[in-house]
């Protein structure tokens, strides 16, 4: 019988799962919902295509009732590991009722650890991933480009590599959205902090470990965090919620506690916001927000993007009938992006359709890889193109220059 | 290429069906913890009414048993397969809503919507269904819980079980043939209205029947508009609490219409549970230190006035039967604050699940009894639970009766059942005590309703059927469905 180490270790995780699955289709007005996993319309759509099923097949791994094959693992990976099942399970929505199985049931966790398993059994990640993972090993990033070139971005910007705040600028951004890195350093640069940015850092191993390649995202976040301690880090900014999530949920899981705070950059700056230290300029816009599904209900950050948002003058927030914890995963993350691109455009086409619902102006958002789908849907039905844009981006034009 | 999964992608197309062994693993299963895993050989998602014909007479052609299934949350087993092999045919891409109607006052579906998202945009629209489906209603699809006569996620006690409230049904029949019924029979009817009519009620054969005389594709129902004023309460009730429940509930209908939507009564082991005492985790940590049953009902009226009246009357007779009411707000234990306003009703159930801890699942032996046998039923339980105490300690499981909930007429739907251990070296173990509880439930005079694989067999197996009507039972079967295509096994037919 074939080992199952990974998903050994979280069994009684699985065996909570009582199969009720709300995971599927939840609709509750009362807590926004309407709606759960993504995968469901977006593929054939049988059981193990959400989590109820996933769960179901990991009981059956576990009590060796068949072998995994590579359809198997296929499956497997068209999952965004967007949280949204965990969000709903046994989820009462009120603080003084709580039922037990939300309490131990980490749906994403036990999804990854399959996907572990799966890379030690030779059927996982999937071809695309093994080619991108090979890159991050040689360049240390997952977009074929050249690690020479992640700091390209910074154009004239006299750069320093130390400095108590410290931003982590990802792979996205530089690579694929270079103005997402220029602004974030220039609205900080605007309330009188300089950044510190260092050519030595690395992916921070979100793909690897999303994936199930535990050991190249170890091997990432030590060499990270040795850049951190050189760099004289007491808090690291990042703009890519991927990485937010991979430096504040995982390293510490991985390395032990953090000599430092990571803070999303909606966080960092709604502080200098509140201190009053950037200066904005009015004018009428009406604007959507999009949740990243790591920034909000993998790390429950929610409030500061928006507080940023109203804290624009004439700027008016209208909120997508899914929002926050209920909000629809743009449909790139957990590896779907880049293993099946199409199946991430097909989701992030629904999203664009709850945006233009709002009759917003403009889609904003606050992570460059759900921008930089978000953005491709659009391109890809005509009928559904809307500007999309993070949050700091708008920021930084509305800046009194 | 074998000839039926040609013949099935060829109905439905080649991306809506499977014979992967790991995708018929996870439809081998039901959500309780006891019944064999049982794997079909195909799984289909068909998206019309017209390929569910289609691939009912494939089935026919290769004399292939099917069994239909919604949500797959059916606590008895009814939608997996009894037998190994056959085709599960998984309903839930028909999802959509037709037609809401709202001169007629009814809503057109197809019978793969859940309860949660019908419901939902009606309440955008002032509208319900009445009776919301079952507890697990947030999963749980319309055919489904018409299939069952669901009740228990809201609305029971106004508007009795959902099926009550069915005026039309589209059906496939087990040769492959579709009909309409109920106002639909008709083909000068314009719009579906009213299931009585045109003789004898052929729809009512195909609700509670657990998909062996047919596969609903779409369904009629009755809307009503929601009221705006409610009242929602909670109480602590005096011992016997089943006993005093019983006496409020028909002192209640002998009133009249009192507007009450919902009531419950939770028995103190029930209440002990959810306060936390008997595991590490408090669901409800308000009711900790009660040590007697709660009771709670939700209640409509159309003015302030005509709320005022009747939470008056009700208030009354509950605290004539040893009713003392909890604080307002949630926060202070008031359950049915959370049922009602804040759509709790379709996580009726939710404290059940690894209610002992994680891991721990229900095998129900919910039923119907009239409101002045409730305290019969209680008994009849403690009397099997002394009877089966070695084999309750070697499962390691909890027995009794978690919830009492006033539905229909004079109707209670009895939760009770055992929470067991989901673990495979338990579920022989479990099986037998649960089987020993719903025949014990059958002999007691309870009527289930959700009956599935094992209650369905339960029924047979301890003769409640008298003969000539388990025959006609069987010659309906066999007339509609010769080939023995539609849920093999359930009654054992």
């Amino acid at each position: 019988m074939v080992e199952f180490k990974h998903i050994k270790e979280l069994s009684s995780m699985a065996y909570s799962c009582s199969g009720i699955g709300d995971c599927r289709v939840a609709y509750r007005q009362f807590l926004n919902w309407y709606g759960v996993c993504p995968m469901v319309d977006h593929t054939p759509g049988f059981e193990p295509y959400y989590a109820r099923g996933k769960i179901r097949a990991i009981k059956g791994l576990l009590e060796g009732k068949f072998e995994p094959n590579e359809e198997f693992a296929r499956v497997m990976y068209q999952c965004t590991t967007c949280g949204a099942c965990k969000a709903v399970c046994h989820v009462s929505g009120v603080e003084s009722i709580t039922w037990p199985t939300s309490q131990y049931l980490d749906h994403t966790r036990l999804f990854e650890a399959l996907r572990a398993d799966l890379v030690e059994l030779g059927l996982g990640p999937m071809p695309r991933h093994r080619v991108i993972l090979d890159w991050t090993r040689k360049e240390h990033n997952p977009y074929m480009e050249k690690h020479a070139d992640k700091l390209k971005w910074a154009g004239g910007r006299e750069l320093k590599s130390k400095g108590e705040v410290f931003f982590f600028i990802g792979c996205t951004g530089p690579y694929r959205i270079p103005n997402i890195c220029q602004d974030v350093y220039d609205v900080a640069s605007a309330a009188g902090v300089n950044l510190a940015v260092s050519p030595e850092e690395w992916c921070c191993g979100s793909v690897a470990l999303r994936v199930g390649d535990r050991e190249l995202t170890a091997k990432l976040a030590k060499h990270n965090l040795d850049v951190f301690k050189r760099a004289g880090a007491k808090t690291i900014v990042t703009h890519c919620a991927g990485c937010y999530r991979t430096l504040k949920k995982d390293y510490p899981e991985l390395l032990g506690e953090l000599p430092f705070e990571v803070l999303h950059v909606t966080e960092f700056l709604a502080r200098l916001v509140e201190e009053g230290r950037l200066e904005l300029v009015e004018g009428e816009l009406t604007v959507t927000y999009h949740d990243p599904c790591h920034l909000g209900r993998h790390c429950g950050v929610y409030e500061e993007p928006r507080k940023l948002i109203e804290s624009i003058p004439g700027v008016k927030l209208v909120e997508m009938r899914r929002n926050r914890d209920g909000a629809l995963c743009c449909g790139a993350g957990g590896g779907v992006k880049s293993a099946f691109p199409e199946l991430a455009v097909s989701i992030a086409k629904e999203r664009l359709s709850h945006a233009k619902e709002t009759g917003a102006q403009l889609l904003l958002s606050a992570c460059p890889f759900c921008e930089r789908n978000l953005s491709d849907a659009g391109a890809a039905d005509p009928s559904l193109q809307m500007q999309v844009k993070d949050v700091v981006s708008l920021l930084n034009e509305r800046l009194k220059k | 290429m074998d000839r039926v999964l040609r013949a099935l992608e060829d109905a439905v197309g080649s991306e809506y069906v499977s014979d992967e062994e790991f995708i018929l693993y996870t439809y081998s299963r039901g959500i309780d913890g006891a019944l064999p895993e049982r794997m079909p050989e195909y799984v289909v998602r068909p998206g019309s009414t017209e390929e569910v014909s289609r691939v009912v007479r494939i089935a026919n052609r290769y004399k292939i048993p099917i069994v239909p299934r919604g949500g797959g949350c059916c606590l008895t087993g009814g939608s997996k397969p009894i037998e190994e092999g056959g085709i599960v045919m998984d309903l839930t891409r028909m999802n959509r809503i037709l037609n809401i109607d709202f001169d007629a006052m009814t809503v057109t579906v197809e019978c793969g919507i859940t309860w949660a998202k019908l419901n939902t945009i009606l309440f955008e629209k002032g509208y319900y269904t009445g009776t919301l489906g079952p507890g697990s209603g947030m999963s749980a699809v319309v055919g489904g819980g018409l299939s069952h006569h669901s009740v228990g996620g809201g609305g029971g006690a106004k508007y009795g079980t959902c099926s009550e409230h069915c005026v039309a049904l589209e059906v496939v029949l087990p040769q492959g043939d579709i009909i309409q019924t109920g106002s639909n029979a008709s083909i000068y009817v314009k719009e579906p209205f009213c299931r009585f009519g045109f003789g004898p009620d052929l729809l009512s054969i195909f609700l509670g029947d657990n998909g062996i005389f047919g596969i609903k594709t779409k369904a009629t129902l009755e809307i009503f508009p929601r009221p705006e004023y409610h009242e929602c309460k909670t109480f602590v009730l005096e011992n016997p609490g089943e006993v005093n429940a019983a006496k409020i509930w028909l002192e209640w209908r002998k009133k009249g219409d009192l507007g009450i939507y919902d009531s419950q009564y939770l028995p103190p082991l029930t209440v002990i549970a959810y306060a936390g005492l008997l595991t590490e985790f408090p669901f409800i940590p308000a009711w900790k230190g009660i040590d007697k049953g709660i009771f709670w009902y939700t209640l409509e009226a159309y003015t302030e006035k005509e709320l005022e009246e009747k939470v008056k009357i009700a208030d009354e007779i509950v605290k004539k039967h040893g009713g003392e009411e909890l604080g307002e707000k949630v926060e202070d234990g008031n359950i049915a604050r959370w049922h009602y306003e804040m759509h709790g009703f379709w996580q009726n159930w939710h404290g059940l699940w690894n209610g002992i801890g994680p891991g721990s699942i229900p095998c129900t032996t919910e039923h119907h009894v009239p409101i002045h046998r409730v305290p019969d039923i209680f008994k009849a339980f403690e009397k099997w639970e002394e009877e089966n105490r070695p084999l309750l300690e070697k499962a390691g499981a909890f027995s009794g009766v978690s919830t009492a909930i006033l539905c229909g007429h004079t109707t209670v739907e009895v939760d009770s059942g055992l929470l067991v251990w989901d673990k495979p070296e338990l579920r022989e173990l479990n099986r037998k005590l649960w089987i020993s509880q719903l025949q014990m439930v059958i002999k007691a005079g309870g009527m289930p309703y959700m009956t599935g694989e094992v209650y369905s067999q339960a029924l047979v197996d301890t003769g409640a059927f008298s003969g000539p009507y388990f025959e006609f039972l069987r010659t309906l079967k066999n007339a509609l469905d010769p080939n023995r295509i539609l849920s093999p096994g359930k009654y054992r037919l």
